[in-house]
């Protein structure tokens, strides 16, 4: 019988990132009012890798994720303590440009929502508000987001219908041709997953692998087997506390914190 | 790292258990197949020694359910971090714990082999080797049932005891040859038989690894002192 070697890494340090740090958060404080929901994240992501965040309901994941392109901003009394760093400049600065944070930092939510327009329409229109394109340079970035997100085939011949006329899983596809046309260098995937059936799910899940060569990723995810099947790296988190962060290799074979251990073989509560 | 607590899903629990439940059945069943290969072979009885060879094909069924519901486990429940651990360990030691059946078996069928001539004294030192090698293979099945890492390791650090015990008798047996050619024969079953029996002693030490992997997670370390040495 060949020797397999399960588990082999024992660090329970966070992961040495095997490329540059693409987001750094120092002491990252996050409060809905006057409740504390991120307790002091300290977290390196590696540019150029998936990063996948897991949990329980209510473990700050999300609010985690949402941090990262300050999407938080839009709703009073919700404010961020300590720094994140984007390529070294701190994005919670006030004076940090919005507009430049979202072109960098692109979001894909668990819900696609096509705008409803046509497909075509759907790329084009946030590459408007940042680009003035003539109509073939615009859409050679149409037609390379949607083979960037592996649509464009099932849509080369039908880009003036509407995108309300997709399949959910296709839907998908197109809000991440959607915020890969922005040409960002972070893609936020909050549960990109979790509305679509096995064989779309296998689609975004290879989309993702794809993405990764251009793009830091981090997801948000409840289905444990995805997060060990689509990132480098995983941080488990409790009660708005990064518990432990990890290779995905380690936390999903050998966790070194026994809550860790619980929530990932099923035993919480 | 403390306990394991419940699963969520109680079903998933039942299911580890059951699996626990056959291989401590396997690991009876072996140790009993072991100590009634010898008893057989002390009192020269082929028809009982017929008996553990039927009785082989027991264990083997047990390691197939095992191996059933070990892919089971993996295919419905996807098991993670120990969970995982629990049922990789299980596939490999009911492995282990089925070809120690086979040696048991084969010991068996060479008693048989040994009754069609007269008795011949070196047989009396086979006992000796079996009591050590059951010995063995009780405390590593005993560590299992524990998941108790540190007794599997002492358990393997004794595995060159018996090693030591298979190279005398292996001197022994060499010894009687020379000595008469008329022994040839009946020492060359007897030689087999001993290997059988110290090799139940290295599927021993790979139960007691098997154990150390579940409960840490990494392999044990490499330096395992090898005593036999008969091939030197």
């Amino acid at each position: 019988m060949t020797n397999v070697q399960i588990a082999v890494q024992t660090s329970t340090a966070a992961p040495e990132p095997a490329t540059a740090a693409k987001l750094t958060t120092r002491n990252l404080n996050f409060y809905y009012g006057d409740f504390l929901a991120l307790k002091d994240i300290n977290m390196v992501v590696p540019e150029k890798r998936v990063s996948a965040l897991i949990g329980p309901s209510g473990c700050g994941k999300s609010t985690l994720l949402r941090i990262f392109n300050k999407i938080y901003s839009i709703y009073p009394k919700q404010r961020a303590e300590g720094e994140i760093l984007l390529d070294g400049q701190n994005l919670l600065d006030p004076k940090y440009p919005i507009n430049r944070l979202r072109s960098k930092v692109g979001m894909v939510f668990q819900k696609p929502v096509p705008f409803p327009m046509s497909i075509y329409d759907n790329v084009a229109y946030g590459i408007g508000h940042y680009e003035r394109l003539k109509k073939p340079d615009m859409d050679i970035r149409v037609e390379e987001a949607l083979r960037q997100s592996a649509l464009w085939d099932e849509v080369k011949d039908k880009l003036k219908q509407s995108a309300l006329g997709l399949s959910g899983g296709q839907q998908q596809r197109l809000c991440i041709a959607r915020a890969v046309a922005l040409k960002p260098e972070v893609i936020l995937f909050d549960e990109p997953t979790s509305a679509l059936d096995p064989i779309a799910t296998g689609k975004i899940e290879q989309l993702i692998a794809d993405l990764k060569r251009d793009f830091t990723i981090l997801i948000v995810t409840h289905n444990m087997q995805q997060a060990a099947r689509c990132s480098d790296f995983t941080a488990f988190m409790y009660l708005g506390e990064m518990v432990e962060y990890g290779s995905t290799q380690q936390i999903f074979t050998k966790p070194s914190k026994q809550q860790t251990e619980d929530y990932i073989t099923g035993r919480f509560g | 790292m403390a306990a394991p607590h419940d699963h969520i899903v109680k079903s998933f629990d039942a299911e580890l258990e059951r699996i626990n439940g056959e291989i401590a059945r396997m690991g009876e069943m072996a140790l009993s197949q072991m100590q009634a290969a010898i008893d057989v072979l002390n009192r020269r009885d082929s028809k009982a020694a017929e008996r553990v060879v039927i009785n082989d094909d027991a264990i083997d069924e047990l390691e197939r359910t095992v191996s059933n519901d070990v892919l089971r486990v993996l295919a419905l429940r996807q098991p993670m971090a120990r969970d995982l651990r629990e049922v990789y360990a299980a596939l490999r030691i009911a492995a282990d714990i089925e070809r120690i059946g086979d040696y048991a078996a084969n010991v068996a069928k060479r008693t048989m082999v040994l009754n069609q001539s007269a008795p011949v004294a070196p047989a009396r030192s086979l006992p000796a080797l079996a009591g050590l090698a059951g010995e063995l293979l009780g405390e590593a099945l005993e560590a299992y049932r524990l998941r108790d890492a540190g007794r599997s390791a002492s358990m393997r650090d004794r595995d060159a005891e018996l090693d030591a015990a298979y190279t005398s008798l292996f001197r022994e047996l060499l010894t009687y040859m020379a000595e008469d050619p008329k022994q040839i024969t009946p020492c060359t079953h007897l030689l087999f038989m001993a290997k059988n029996i110290e090799r139940i002693g290295d599927h021993a030490t790979n139960i007691a690894e098997s154990t150390w992997f579940l409960v840490h997670g990494e392999q044990m370390s490499a330096g395992r002192e090898k005593a036999d040495k008969t091939s030197e």
